[in-house]
């Protein structure tokens, strides 16, 4: 862990020394060295509970055990969703991992639809785990992949940050109106893991804009704090109720927080002197 | 013409040489005679390229903002239309103010054109930059106009509705999609080309995306036609082929669109509402397909209208004035031609007049294989109940029904002006509802 830092802080600083004679930084470089590091330190944390929640997953589908696999799917992808503008810088994964049916041409019925939602069709709109034993073999695979691959990646820091408003975009485009897990209609948990995902790396780079720009700080956090607030009345147990239970009141409020992260958190790599 | 690329490489961007040669009309051939017809005007020569934008002469074109009512009503419609109707995520009386001044100025700057700010490069853009670096005003207008769902229990403006303000009902032959229908307020653009409307929308979501949230909108268009000097203007046609907007009431009457388009002191409205009119939006789909199935005489028949001119049944031209007086039996125009259920033309109709100013639309292509198109209608009226309301149950049952299909829209009432630089669309209401603080 001690060693990991230095090195990191060395691909860092030469990373963003190529930058230096575009245009002048808003931030030392090596101001930004703590805030990566701690981002990389919860990405392979995220990464280690998907390891093992998608085992238990993927074990569960192969046993056909359908239960067990309906109340694992949605607390696995918590964690992917929390990183996913990581995630999406190997679209190959990405796409094994979490495309959805729209994304093939013959929908549910395309061989080649993988992944979560492809078991999550299976599981809830057939109520059956039959034939998936290959596609939870190959989620399973491509999760031990991602996790290796992170692993050995240095992050770039404009993504890192730009990940920040990235999940709020795809929240504001794609998710909000629960096309995402349309069939378990589990959404409620994903929007949990995109909203600690995007916040967890605006509080990482907060202390370097507050100087400047307490009032952005404060908007940003008052957006946030009501994601949380609003999607918190639909907590159920350990969980979420489901999408259906969304009034469309609250979905939007969570549209209009959503849509304004996502226009302010565009300002964030900017305001850090970063590409 | 390009330089032959002898090099196998691809071909090259005209270089200066070649360009010579387009302006002087020769050939590759000709490459040893221009050598001395080096001009300063050669390199300004137009670059022949299949993606130059086409040429307008009327970017510049302008249309007043403030006035004590708004533009966009008795404007002269041009090509160009669109109509976007949102939910208000406004929170507190605070953020209403807010919402309307900030729409107020984005209104204010997008009709008149001008220079949007310049940021540092690592930030997002000001302006999506559709326009070109200057924003033109293209002719815009943006009519700002609230549903009667604003006035529930949020904002406290219950006791300040306008009278005849009501969600819009659905009528017998309507097929209403909800996704498509009401909105707290509703934006209608018009201007010179969609474009300009598209770049105006963009504009004002993005200022706004805490405290609006789009819920649909339909762009539309209306034939444009060579100027015919000597003649009186034609209405633009529908997609129906006929004249759309015959016999619509002048602008130039203004008795006319005192007492049927604008809301006076002297009704039974409230205070703040003088000076803004009510708007009823439907969009209307059209079997277009088998419209054009359906022989001309029936097509005038049902409409009551020739198709060519315009004019009406018994002859003239399209201003003349329908005589149902000497047909009482619809011999010459049926009983149930649209434009006779929708204007009998007895003593009583006068009442009931509208301003329309409707623009076409063209979607998609349905599950049937079918084309998605038909009518963006748009009306202005001081009354509702005596206007769109009265019009549209006259009109129950009639022969063209199988030809339409009302599927969304809403109802509106459109705010009056900003007068000045001082005051701000809706500030009439908001200071009635003790919202906002009168302007000193």
């Amino acid at each position: 862990m001690t060693l990991r830092l230095p090195l990191m802080a060395l691909a860092l600083a030469s990373a963003l020394g190529s930058l230096a004679g575009t245009a002048r930084a808003a931030v030392a470089p090596m101001d930004l060295v703590g805030p990566m590091s701690e981002y990389k330190l919860y990405v392979s944390e995220k990464l280690q509970t998907l390891v093992a929640d998608t085992r238990a997953f993927t074990d569960a589908v192969k046993a056909g055990d359908i239960e067990k696999a309906k109340a694992l799917f949605a607390p696995a992808r918590m964690s992917y969703e929390a990183i996913e503008p990581v995630a999406e810088l190997f679209s190959d994964l990405d796409v094994s991992i979490d495309s959805r049916a729209d994304d093939y041409e013959h929908g549910e019925q395309d061989p080649a639809f993988p992944g979560f939602h492809r078991i999550e069709y299976g599981l809830w709109a057939q109520n059956s785990a039959a034939g998936l034993g290959p596609v939870a073999d190959k989620l399973m695979a491509d999760v031990d992949e991602l996790g290796k691959r992170i692993a050995e990646l240095t992050f770039p820091p404009e993504k890192v940050v730009g990940g920040a408003a990235a999940l709020m975009e795809e929240v504001a485009a794609t998710k909000i109106s629960g096309e995402e897990d349309r069939y378990s209609h589990t959404d409620l948990w994903d929007f949990q893991g995109n909203f600690d995902g995007s916040r967890k790396i605006f509080e990482l780079f907060r202390p370097l804009v507050e100087k400047d720009d307490p009032a952005f700080v404060e908007k940003v956090e008052a957006n946030f704090a009501t994601l949380d607030k609003t999607l918190s009345k639909y907590k159920m147990g350990d969980g979420f109720e489901t999408y259906e239970k969304l009034t469309d009141a609250d979905r939007k409020i969570l549209a209009g927080a959503v849509n304004t992260l996502a226009e302010d958190l565009s300002q964030l790599r900017g305001k850090l002197g970063l590409n | 013409m390009r330089e032959r690329d002898s090099s196998g490489l691809g071909a090259t961007p005209p270089t200066a040489t070649s360009r010579r040669r387009i302006l002087i009309g020769l050939g590759a051939a000709g490459g040893a005679l221009t050598g001395g017809l080096v001009t300063g005007k050669a390199a300004a020569a137009e670059i022949e390229s299949v993606t130059n934008a086409p040429i307008s002469d009327k970017t510049q074109e302008r249309q007043p903002f403030y006035g004590v009512r708004q533009s966009g009503i008795v404007t002269p419609r041009p090509a160009a239309g669109m109509v976007a109707s949102f939910d208000v995520l406004a929170k507190t009386p605070a953020d209403l103010v807010r919402l309307f001044q900030t729409l107020t100025e984005r209104i204010a700057f997008l009709t008149q054109g001008g220079e949007p700010p310049s940021l540092d490069p690592k930030l997002p853009p000001s302006d999506n930059g559709i326009l070109g670096p200057m924003v033109t005003p293209d002719n815009l207008t943006i009519t700002a106009s609230v549903g009667a769902s604003l006035f529930d229990e949020r904002f406290g403006l219950k006791d300040h509705k306008p009278k005849r303000l009501v969600q819009m009902m659905s009528f017998p032959n309507d097929a209403l999609e909800v996704s498509l229908c009401h909105g707290d307020l509703s934006l209608q653009f018009s201007s010179n080309t969609p474009d300009t409307n598209i770049h105006a929308l963009r504009d004002i979501v993005k200022k706004l995306p805490d405290l609006l949230l789009l819920r649909w909108k339909q762009e539309g268009s209306v034939p444009v036609m060579a100027a015919t000097p000597g003649k009186p203007p034609e209405s633009a046609r529908n997609f129906l082929g006929f004249r759309d907007g015959s016999a619509n009431p002048s602008p130039a009457d203004a008795d006319l669109m005192e007492r049927i388009v604008w809301v006076q002191p002297d009704g039974d409205e409230p205070g703040w509402a003088t000076h803004g009119s009510y708007q009823a939006v439907r969009i209307i789909r059209n079997f277009v397909e088998r419209w054009d199935r359906t022989p001309l005489q029936e097509q005038q028949a049902i409409i009551g209208r020739h198709k060519a001119t315009g004019a009406p049944m018994q002859g003239g031209s399209e201003h003349d004035v329908p005589d149902y007086a000497s047909d009482p039996e619809g011999k010459t125009t049926p009983l149930d031609a649209h434009i006779r259920l929708a204007n009998p033309r007895t003593h009583g109709s006068q009442a009931n007049l509208i301003l329309r100013r409707p623009f076409n639309y063209s979607n998609g292509v349905t599950k049937s294989g079918h084309l998605d198109q038909g009518l963006l209608f748009i009306a202005y009226q001081s009354d509702l109940e005596k206007g769109f309301i009265t019009v549209q149950k006259r009109l129950a049952g009639e022969p063209l029904e199988e030809y339409i299909k009302p599927i969304g829209g809403g109802f509106f009432f459109t705010l009056p002006g900003a007068a000045d630089e001082r005051d701000f669309l809706g500030r009439s209401l908001l200071e009635a509802a003790g919202i906002a603080q009168p302007a000193n």
